[in-house]
């Protein structure tokens, strides 16, 4: 191997990738822009956002690394069906990521409350937390499955492509159904 | 991000989610601290939009790159080809790409920041986007550079899956940074 050889094989590989995830992530930026305006009726939200995105990237990356493994492995037909392995995994995968939107809320309730800076109630917080969560679930979910199944069966290696999508994904439908929940709780409780 | 290779074993959605779900928590009280960060600048952010425009970016790109060493690292420690010697050319190498990447997106970040600034009309100089930029990513690509060797050597040294859980608080912990880091640079540059 020639001096850069290593160098270069990295950049290739992984640029397409970053820049992606740097479109997907301006998007979101832009919708992060609109939420500042409903942060005024919801003292305390932004503390949640990060860590709504996050979560976005810890549960269905997992669910993404499983299905791709699971698709190495021959465990699993690239294709959606009454096979018990993609089932439990897909359940696993809403009860995670619905059941951790609910404890976001909490603990972003409970950390403003120490912290003593103002706050909106705890059941707001939840409210917006379970709706984006449950919206965002199901979209990751499916566009998960049917990206990565198409990816598998055209000749990609899934493992290279879960990563840019569930950072991409993750961001801009984390942050759109997060704007959509803020204004259905804002109508819901008046 | 979490790939669970090492607990791929059990293929049952309650042994799936007792296995996942305290680390989800954990994850959410560590990164909980960009949020209280994030809600600390509201008023900076208010001022400026487009600093919010990047905060997406800036704390999802410094785990990207974390993810993109640590698994071609836990690849070559699997391989033996690697044993954390200085003088190990392709090593650097890594370091080096690893670099020259965020160095590309962050120049990318700040002119894409800039271009949707001037079409939305809330903008800052191109120069102080850059400066932006630049400095509070080029930090965090160090920052996820150190972070990426200690876990993947250490998750090494003790036989533990790196994919299990030393990749995943690698990278919250990377995306905190990020937060941090940006905010405060922001803060510096823009004289608030």
């Amino acid at each position: 191997m020639t001096t850069g050889d290593e160098f270069w094989s990295i950049y290739r590989e992984a640029l397409p990738i970053l820049v992606i995830a740097l479109g997907g992530g301006l998007f979101a930026g832009l919708v992060l822009e609109g939420i500042l305006e409903s942060v005024e009726r919801f003292p305390g939200l932004l503390v949640m956002v990060p860590v709504f995105l996050a979560t976005r990237g810890n549960v269905y990356g997992a669910l993404g690394g499983r299905i791709s493994s699971g698709l190495h492995q021959g465990l699993l037909p690239p294709k959606f069906e009454r096979n018990d392995r993609l089932v439990n995994a897909v359940l696993a995968s809403f009860v995670n990521g619905i059941g951790i939107s609910i404890v976001i809320g909490v603990i972003t309730w409970l950390a403003l409350l120490i912290i003593g800076w103002e706050s909106a109630a705890l059941f707001e917080f939840v409210g917006i937390m379970f709706i984006a969560g449950v919206l965002t679930s199901v979209v990751m979910i499916v566009g998960l499955l049917a990206l990565i199944f198409a990816g598998y069966k055209r000749g990609y290696d899934p493992d290279n492509l879960v990563g840019p999508i569930v950072t991409t994904l993750g961001d801009i439908f984390g942050m759109v159904f997060l704007l959509f929940s803020i204004g259905l709780v804002e109508v819901m409780v008046g | 991000m979490i790939t669970p290779q090492g607990s791929l074993g059990s293929w049952d959605a309650k042994q799936i989610v007792l296995n996942m779900f305290p680390l989800l928590v954990v994850l959410s009280i560590i990164v909980l601290a960009a949020g209280i960060t994030l809600e600390d600048a509201e008023e900076m952010l208010n001022e400026y939009g487009i600093l919010a425009v990047m905060v997406p970016t800036m704390v999802d790109m410094g785990g990207n790159l974390g993810a993109i060493l640590s698994s071609r690292l836990s690849t070559r420690f699997h391989l033996g080809t690697t044993e954390l010697d200085p003088r190990d050319r392709v090593l650097w190498e890594n370091i080096a790409a690893i670099l020259a990447l965020a160095l590309t997106i962050f120049t990318a970040l700040a002119v894409g920041a800039y271009a949707l600034g001037a079409i939305l009309g809330f903008g800052l100089p191109l120069s102080t986007l850059l400066v932006i930029s630049l400095v509070s990513g080029m930090s965090v690509a160090v920052i996820a550079i150190i972070f990426s060797f200690a876990a993947t050597y250490a998750s090494y040294r003790l036989g533990i899956d790196p994919d299990d859980a030393t990749i995943p608080i690698v990278t919250n912990v990377v995306d905190v940074c990020g937060m941090i880091i940006f905010i405060g640079v922001s803060a510096l540059v823009l004289g608030l």
